[in-house]
């Protein structure tokens, strides 16, 4: 075999693992989507929460949310669909729907808060990072190693 | 005359099987004392080969090129860590978080198995030692990269991965989100066992490869190396670069391995996941009856067979036995070096033994030719 021909093979092997290395972090990019079912107020009007909401997302039952309450499911790749069974008031008619939401490449966890969704406004109203409030442990608590951890184990996971 | 015959065949068969045979009789004692039922046994059993089969058969390699025990499978065990790391914080979750994980240990691994091979080449003949140092000097780097580097200068964005003063990483990190998703996908449950089909399927694919790998011109240099090294010289074989190349594909299958390990486990212990993997794998094989220059895949399956039986039901078993479960987790521990320290010596009485025959014997044709030539 030539060492050109021989070049161009490897040349083509690392562009093909890199395709598939880009393919890999679109479709493998996971989510946690917070839904809100909380009354929305949105230049100047007031979206009302739903009684309840059935959240299935995949086949599976992930939450029942009633008005104030806040559910998750976790979701791999920027397509999120879900299946929504709401009824306005109480022991008012179901009514069942599919959508299906884009979600930022950028964002790990996305709150989506329903009421505004349903009411069609702009996604900024709607759409928005999850910032979890509890504070981040300091130094003092972490965990950093000590020589003692890099000494041999028993390998009891082996 | 015959019965002499059987009698010194079967004598053989005894010596050259005597670490799978004491494993054998180990296993039998220990599992009725252990009490586990059979189906709970054969399950982790089944688990286990999943989780290190691939792992081991990376070791097939070096030895086929004469490198005796790779012990320098470590460095692709760290790469894949590296690359996991990295998925980790990048959130790529599932079978493309794997998938990711082994394409980014590619690089790694070939780095170090270069580095690793160029310098066993400047060790011919004490490979097993200098890949064991080898495997604890880059520990060090290892550790400078993940406790110093990563942060400042490798961006790392998560405080779940990020330990809290602000760089370098935390002793466990989760993998909750790719946790036995090749073991899952397509699994089937027989009889309450859990067969992940998948891993088995990646396991078998290693297998034909390794196979195929065998008879390729490539494959059969490795072999002639294997063999005689000044005599595959005179034959034209570039023997420094067919044992780099060794080394480095031991490496890359590691570093798959090692992600299937993980991905199984659920977590990276990011300080220790990597620190013993070499020996318990080299364990397992030597255990299956491999030597340090023979190896097959028939080794592999057995001793990882009977090694992790061992290891389920040994600490049961000392509980049992003594009261104190603490001496079964030493027994299988001190079990795992002592097979090593044995087959290294099996190896080496073995081939003085040929080597002292072998002067006796020309010896002898010295002594008859000089007869010979006085008569």
């Amino acid at each position: 075999m030539s060492n050109k021909r021989s070049l161009m093979i490897r040349i083509c092997a690392v562009l093909a693992l890199i395709l598939i290395a880009a393919c890999m972090m679109v479709i493998g990019r996971g989510h946690t989507v917070y839904l809100d079912n909380k009354t929305l107020e949105y230049g100047g009007q007031t979206y009302t929460a739903p009684y309840k909401v059935t959240v299935t997302v995949k086949g599976e039952q992930v939450a029942k949310l009633y008005a104030k309450e806040r559910g998750s499911a976790d979701n791999v790749g920027q397509r999120f669909e879900m299946t929504l069974k709401v009824m306005q008031e109480k022991n008012g008619d179901e009514t069942t729907a599919t959508y299906q939401v884009k979600l930022p490449y950028k964002m790990d966890g996305v709150v989506i808060n329903l009421p505004g969704y349903f009411a069609g406004l702009p996604e900024e109203a709607w759409l928005s990072e999850f910032v979890s409030l509890i504070p981040e442990p300091s130094a003092e608590d972490g965990e950093v190693p000590s020589a003692d951890e890099f000494e041999m184990d028993l390998g009891d996971e082996f | 005359m015959k019965n002499n015959n059987s009698r010194k065949n079967f004598l053989s068969f005894l010596a050259n099987n005597s670490v799978p045979i004491l494993f054998i009789l180990i296993c039998v004692v220990c599992i009725p004392v252990s009490g586990f039922s059979p189906s709970y046994l054969i399950n982790e059993i089944v688990t286990r080969m999943g989780r290190n089969i691939f792992l081991i058969l990376c070791l097939l390699i070096p030895i086929m090129a004469g490198m005796g025990l790779n012990f320098g499978m470590t460095l692709g065990a760290m790469a894949a860590e590296l690359a996991l790391i990295l998925v980790s914080d990048w959130q790529i979750w599932g079978i493309p978080g794997v998938v990711l994980a082994m394409i980014l240990s590619i690089p790694f691994s070939i780095l170090l198995g270069m580095l690793c091979g160029k310098i066993l080449n400047m060790a011919k003949g004490r490979e097993m030692i200098t890949s064991y140092i080898i495997s604890f000097f880059m520990n060090g780097i290892y550790q400078l990269i993940v406790l110093y580097m990563m942060g400042p200068i490798i961006p790392i964005k998560h405080s779940n991965v990020k330990l809290p003063r602000g760089y370098g990483i935390r002793n466990s990190v989760d993998l909750i989100h790719m946790r036995q998703c090749l073991d899952n996908l397509l699994a089937v449950r027989v009889g309450g066992v859990k067969i992940p089909v998948l891993t088995f399927l990646l396991i078998g694919l290693l297998c034909l490869f390794i196979i195929w790998f065998r008879k390729t011109k490539l494959g059969q240099d490795m072999r002639a190396v294997g063999q005689d090294m000044d005599v595959a010289r005179d034959a034209g074989i570039n023997v420094e670069r067919t044992r780099i190349i060794s080394i480095v594909m031991s490496t890359v299958l590691a570093g798959f391995g090692m992600v299937i390990y993980l991905q199984n486990m659920g977590n990276i212990a990011t300080y220790s996941s990597h620190s013993q993997i070499g020996m318990f794998c080299i364990a397992a094989l030597l255990v299956g009856g491999a030597s340090v220059d023979r190896a097959s895949i028939g080794n592999v399956f057995l001793g990882v067979v009977l090694f992790h039986t061992m290891f389920i039901v040994a600490p049961k078993a000392g509980a049992m036995i003594t009261g104190d479960s603490m001496i079964g987790e030493y027994f299988r521990v001190f079990v795992s070096y002592a097979v090593i320290t044995i087959a290294l010596i099996m190896y080496e009485t073995k081939k003085r033994k040929v080597k002292s025959q072998a002067g006796k014997q020309l010896q002898l044709e010295q002594e008859q030719e000089e007869a010979a030539a006085n008569e």
